[in-house]
């Protein structure tokens, strides 16, 4: 009897976790940028400013993004789902407008069905990311911190290259 | 008589014009802190200097016009020469010029004045104060002041942006350093030790190395403690805003903003312990969000405890907490209208009964509310970086627009005001926070000078124009609030 009971429970156990795993979006795909809110994005020296186009990889463990809204040079970024950091170093431009060695840092969340992004650098950058997907499109709310003023914006990307 | 103009290497002003002379501020570019050409051209006067130097300067285009053929047929030795025969002409006609400099001189300073701009921005403020007063009552700061809390920072290094400074007493006083800077490989043998003396950009620009940021110095600039410890905290920002105590807090907590990191702490006196996080590391909210901020700036208090953030940057608010740190209410939000803010920036709470004083920089005005958010005035034509509420019930706010430190009463009416922009001793290039102790001696911590300057009174100081900070509650004593 015992030993059904653990069986039993183990089975419910394998069975709840694949159906949370289950739950939770793929964003992996290419996406084409459809729109913007505001339609200008306030964002400045190309920090934040959406990129036209993404390439999203998606496993069990991280999230991988392809894209130029880093900054004015493409840049893959890497993100552990695990909610620990992942920190490197990178030219980047900085404040004065000048091309350095930036340390960088990730890190990443879910919250229910959203997947919240956060992206640091030491050049004063600040990124958080909340996608979700909903009828075949990818939306992110993004809001930017920097020096400057802070941006909050919604994206919107369609299936696409 | 003689003008002697000459031109040199890129030199510290400071050690041009230790007296701080108004000419000399006429080679810095207000904005940016630059220097044309990247070279100074250095006013030597000789004897009545203004005289000179506005006869220099109705002088100079007659002499570029006149020699400029000069210049291409014959070289410059020759046109050195002539321009020596010039000036003895000059010399000769003097009187008449002297007469038509001293009225270009003037008019010239009416138009320039930072006390004109401030009156151009509002007529509603009338600023008082001579123009060109750099320093008010207080002395000439020493200009050795960058080297307090030696041995920081370390061989090759300098302070970086100083956000913040607070006098808890004449003889304790904290420093929020958003980290070092390095310095370039060749350094001018009189390099005063501020990033500001190179005038190349603010010292807010260069990514800084996080270590010393918040340590605690005495009267004579002599380091008593370093939080090396807490260094770590400010990693991924850009290093401490500002620091506080509340002058109602027996236990004198030390109470550091990081706007970047969004989030406010609450350290022991000692700085041994940090007692509170006030916010979320690294994660910022939403305007009607109460357990975030969005880029805090600055904090004041009633005297039951309750305390004020400007909240600030991102979220354009002010959010109101109880002693302990839970968040009551906020009110404002992003724009132009009454209770509305582009970038709150600084705080001050005072007068009876109790109003709360913002700093809406952005929108180059304070507003004045009552303790629950309620719109009570502005005061247009002022942006301050940071404002202190002081003994004697004033508002002293630090203005981003013009470097000028200005007295209100409560009403809104400026009783007084100096100050200028510039790198050298006494000027200052974006004052980030005020500070005065019962001494009244004056701190001004500097973001983009990447200083901070201690302002000693003058002998015979009127008291009325001096910044004389809260006093602190006597340490130790049992908490009544």
């Amino acid at each position: 009897m015992i030993k059904r009971m653990m069986l039993l429970l183990i089975a419910l156990t394998v069975v709840v976790s694949a159906v949370h795993a289950q739950s939770k979006p793929d964003f992996s795909g290419a996406w084409k940028l459809s729109g913007t809110t505001p339609p200008n994005y306030p964002g400045s020296a190309g920090w934040g400013v959406p990129s036209p186009s993404l390439v999203v990889k998606q496993t069990s463990t991280e999230l991988t993004i392809q894209s130029g809204q880093y900054g004015p040079t493409p840049m893959t970024v890497v993100y552990k789902l695990d909610g620990t950091d992942t920190i490197w170093d990178a030219q980047s431009i900085t404040q004065s407008g000048t091309s350095a060695v930036v340390k960088w840092r990730t890190k990443a969340r879910w919250d229910g069905n959203k997947l919240i992004l956060f992206t640091w650098n030491t050049a004063l950058n600040q990124m958080r990311d909340v996608m979700t997907l909903s009828n075949g499109a990818l939306t992110i709310q993004r809001g930017t911190e920097q020096p400057g003023p802070s941006t909050n914006a919604t994206l919107t990307y369609a299936k696409g290259s | 008589m003689l003008v002697v103009l000459e031109s040199r290497d890129l030199v510290p002003g400071a050690q041009a014009c230790e007296g701080g002379c108004a000419s000399q501020t006429s080679i810095h570019c207000p904005t940016t802190g630059m220097r044309a050409n990247g070279a100074r051209t250095r006013v030597r006067m000789l004897k009545k200097p203004l005289t000179l130097l506005a006869t220099g300067v109705v002088a100079l285009p007659f002499v570029v016009v006149k020699r400029s053929r000069l210049f291409k047929r014959a070289g410059y030795a020759a046109a050195f020469r002539e321009a020596s025969t010039f000036f003895r002409r000059v010399r000769m006609r003097r009187r008449t010029l002297s007469l038509t400099a001293w009225l270009t001189v003037i008019a010239g300073l009416i138009v320039i004045s930072p006390n004109a701009s401030l009156q151009q921005r509002s007529d509603s403020i009338s600023v008082k104060g001579g123009a060109g007063d750099i320093t008010g009552e207080y002395q000439i700061p020493d200009p050795n002041w960058p080297q307090w809390a030696h041995p920081y920072p370390k061989p090759g290094y300098i302070w970086g942006s100083q956000g913040g400074v607070f006098a808890e007493s004449p003889n304790r006083v904290y420093l929020a350093n958003r980290g070092e800077l390095k310095l370039p490989d060749k350094v001018p043998p009189n390099f005063p030790g501020n990033w500001g003396f190179f005038n190349q950009m603010a010292a807010t620009q260069p990514i800084a190395n996080m270590v010393n940021c918040i340590v605690v110095v005495d009267g004579t600039g002599k380091l008593i403690e370093a939080w090396n410890q807490w260094d770590k905290l400010f990693d991924w920002g850009r290093g401490p805003h500002q620091v506080y105590i509340s002058p109602y807090d027996p236990e004198r907590h030390v109470w550091v903003v990081d706007d970047m990191r969004h989030v406010i702490y609450r350290f022991t006196h000692d700085g041994k312990q940090l007692v509170q996080t006030l916010g979320v590391l690294d994660e910022f909210g939403e305007n009607d969000d109460l357990t975030h901020f969005r880029r805090p700036t600055m904090i004041d208090w009633l005297p039951d405890g309750t305390f004020f953030v400007a909240d600030g940057y991102g979220n354009t608010r002010v959010v109101k907490f109880d002693k302990s740190g839970k968040a009551l209410l906020k009110w404002g939000s992003r724009g132009t209208g009454p209770g509305q803010f582009n970038t709150p920036h600084g705080i001050a709470v005072g007068g009876s009964p109790p109003r709360v004083f913002v700093s809406d920089r952005g929108n180059r005005r304070i507003q004045v509310f009552d303790t629950d958010g309620k719109f009570l005035e502005e005061w247009p034509g002022i942006a301050p970086h940071s404002m202190l509420m002081s003994a004697d019930e004033h508002v002293w706010a630090v203005d981003s627009l013009t470097d000028r430190i200005v007295k209100f009463d409560l009403s809104g009416h400026v009783e007084f005001s100096f100050g200028q922009f510039g790198t050298r001793p006494g000027y200052t290039w974006a004052p980030h926070q005020i500070s005065a102790d019962s001494d009244g001696n004056l701190y001004l911590s500097e973001v983009f000078g990447g200083r901070t300057q201690k302002y000693r009174p003058k002998p015979n100081a009127d008291p009325t124009k001096l910044v004389w900070g809260r006093s602190l509650m006597p340490l130790g004593n049992a908490r009544t609030n």
